[in-house]
């Protein structure tokens, strides 16, 4: 079964359509890299499979597992699996990283019906999964990304990714404001995470992640459709070309 | 009505045996209640605040005694000063493990062993000529709380006073009067605490005064846990000395109207002074808290820091005034009031004033009333957090700047578990 089916998918924000019928189907294991330039729906797409109540789907359907997405609130889709990580993630200063991912954690497996981590196991779990991230411990006591740098909050969102072991991850726009060694943390991040049973929504406006991130497929985005999809080369055209040739406008 | 029923309790109170500087104090204070009478609206400093309840209720004389448990307050058990219903008890109390130059016993005691202690200190501060709740707590107090820590005396526990009312069939009242005194560079914590039974009425009209002598450095805490019937009014006095160091930090869960005047004199150079509260106000709570932070001197500092969280159809005021006087050149003085309202109905005034007669200064305030943001919400809510949760989460967050300035961990502890009660039930509510 198809880990994510989006089929003609047409949503939009405060009554302006967005996205106009939009297919998409993940399998389990593969990585889809979803380009385009800005404006054309790329956020959207990841706000509205993440559920966020702002957007509203006005036709179509989504599949997640095989389970209608639209009859679960946001975090039922987190504690089903689905994680989106945020192109901004959301400072809270006044919380703890750790206290934060503990509530989350915690959270997931009420849901699962597995018995709540207490204090031993959950710091066993950080411990095992920092390190890939550059996790200091320093980053975990600070407040949920008040004051990170760019690199840090997004290294931040992989880490949790990595924490709450979804089977489908959402990066939107993870690149956007990373230097090259951020970017490669990340990649590493995301790829230690690769496995047969999960999957990937990239979603990026330039090609660059995805020469850490390897996709199997890659899908250009024009003013809320999918305009073509094909390989890995796909995304290295786009870089050459621009989005031009669909945009009727300057691309790159 | 209350006004004639105080003067009426005083002209009829049983004439105790006390000093003649407190009697003449005591009658002039009767005098100063009777031509001031409650405040209304229409004056300036009480036009949010609406006292009508208070002043039409009658009270009676506080009954003596207390049926709930004390429970286990865990951290602040080693020195304990305790009243049930404004007196004195030795029952609750733990006063056995006081170093040397340390006095903490109950003004009554003070006053029948050695009233000279209290002379020229006990109400030197609290001005019963302008303030009618300051004069009825002058006129009528029966107890509360004595301190005096001798020059260098240091403290590590902290002095956890201890106010409980409970066992009332009738609406009642208690004057409470304590009168803390910091020796020159003393160290201390007192926790005032204010602890109710559920469901009873009654009025807590306190005053305390402190003084804080030269390199002094007095951490004061108020946590208010009155019952929601009861009024709850407390004037703080408090006069610094050169380098000494107060701070102050309020907690409100309490109490259907209430208010906290606060006042603090800087009256020495490099005084550091920090008032913060956190209140946590539901249904149709009414809380009202006015600071007054008086800059005399050059080079001190203040920090205000109130942060309010309001449900349903509470109502907050805060009035946060802050003078600069024309010696206190200098002078840094931060004050901040923020609030989150969790429902619609809920309303809050917040009026910064800043009166700056000097040149050489840095004064910052800022006031914000804001709802919890959605794109928060959200990104907790992707992590699998609900909705609820969230709100809970968020909330907490919002007020841990408070609780995390607070020095002692055994207050933090307790009062956060009280707002983690207080965000459950306003969540299942």
């Amino acid at each position: 079964m198809a880990l994510l089916e989006i089929k003609d998918l047409h949503a939009g924000v405060e009554g302006i359509p967005i996205l106009k019928g939009i297919n998409l189907t993940i399998d389990p294991g593969e990585v889809h890299a979803v380009m385009g330039p800005n404006g054309s729906g790329k956020s959207t797409l990841s706000n509205v499979l993440a559920g966020h109540e702002a957007y509203k789907v006005t036709r179509g359907e989504i599949l997640f597992g095989g389970k209608d997405l639209q009859e679960l609130a946001a975090h039922e889709r987190a504690c089903a699996g689905l994680f989106l990580a945020f192109q901004y993630p959301v400072e809270i200063p006044g919380i703890s990283n750790m206290y934060f991912l503990k509530a989350a954690v915690n959270a997931v497996r009420e849901y699962r019906g597995e018995e709540p981590l207490d204090a031993m196991d959950f710091i066993e779990l950080v411990e095992a999964k920092k390190s890939v991230m550059k996790i200091r411990d320093e980053l975990l006591a600070r407040a949920v990304n008040s004051g990170f740098s760019g690199g840090e909050k997004k290294r931040n969102e992989i880490f949790q990714m990595a924490m709450l072991e979804p089977t489908l991850g959402i990066l939107d726009e993870t690149d956007s404001g990373l230097d090259i060694d951020a970017l490669k943390i990340v990649a590493d991040g995301v790829n230690a995470l690769r496995s047969p049973d999960r999957g990937f929504l990239v979603i990026t406006h330039y090609q660059r992640l995805l020469d850490y991130i390897i996709p199997d497929h890659v899908h250009v985005m024009v003013h809320g459709r999918i305009v073509k999809s094909g390989g890995k080369e796909l995304a290295l055209e786009l870089e050459d070309e621009g989005y031009a040739s669909w945009n009727g406008e300057e691309g790159l | 009505m209350s006004l004639d029923s105080i003067i009426e309790r005083y002209r009829n109170r049983a004439v105790a045996d006390e000093p003649a500087w407190l009697k003449a104090m005591r009658d002039a204070a009767i005098a100063d209640f009777e031509r001031l009478g409650f405040p209304t609206s229409k004056e300036e400093l009480w036009r949010f605040t609406n006292v009508t309840p208070l002043a039409e209720q009658r009270f009676e004389a506080a009954s003596n005694g207390w049926k709930t448990d004390v429970r286990d307050f865990q951290g602040l058990e080693t020195v304990r000063i305790a009243f049930v219903n404004g007196i004195f008890s030795a029952e609750h109390s733990h006063l056995e493990a006081l170093p040397d130059g340390a006095t903490i016993q109950s003004l009554t005691a003070v006053l029948s062993e050695d009233p000279v202690r209290l002379q020229g200190r006990l109400g030197e501060l609290a001005d019963a000529g302008s303030n009618a709740f300051v004069a009825a707590n002058t006129a009528l107090f029966a107890d509360g709380a004595y301190i005096e820590l001798a020059e260098g005396v240091v403290l590590d526990a902290p002095i956890h006073l201890l106010f409980m009312a409970g066992d009332g069939d009738e609406p009642f009242a208690v004057h409470t009067r304590n009168l803390i005194v910091g020796g020159k560079n003393s160290r201390a914590t007192v926790v005032e605490h204010y602890i109710g039974a559920a469901g009873i009425a009654y009025w807590t009209n306190a005053v305390t005064e402190v003084f804080a002598d030269q390199g002094a450095q007095l951490d004061h805490y108020k946590i208010q846990q009155e019952s929601g019937r009861a009024y709850h009014f407390q004037t703080l006095e408090v006069s610094q000395q050169a380098g000494s160091r107060f701070t102050n930090h309020a907690v409100t869960f309490g109490s259907v109207l209430g208010r906290d005047d606060i006042r603090c004199n800087l009256g020495g150079e490099a005084v550091e002074s920090v008032c913060n509260g956190l209140y946590l106000l539901t249904d149709g709570q009414h809380f009202d808290t006015h600071t007054f932070i008086d800059h005399e001197k050059p080079n001190c500092n203040s920090h205000e820091l109130y942060k309010g969280i309001l449900n349903k159809k509470a109502h907050a005021v805060f009035c946060g005034r802050i003078m600069v006087r024309p010696d206190a050149q200098k002078t840094d003085a931060v004050q901040s009031n923020k609030n989150l309202l969790l429902s619609r109905g809920a309303k809050v005034n917040s009026l910064p004033q800043l009166e700056i007669y000097a040149d050489d200064v840095k004064c910052t305030h800022g006031a914000t009333i804001g709802e919890l943001s959605d794109e928060s919400l959200f990104y907790l809510q992707t992590r699998g957090i609900s909705r609820g949760r969230a709100r809970s989460l968020l909330t907490y967050a919002f007020a841990n700047e408070v609780l995390d300035a607070m020095p002692c961990a055994a207050v933090k502890d307790y009062v956060e578990e009280l707002m983690l009660a207080w965000l459950q039930s306003e969540a299942e509510a």
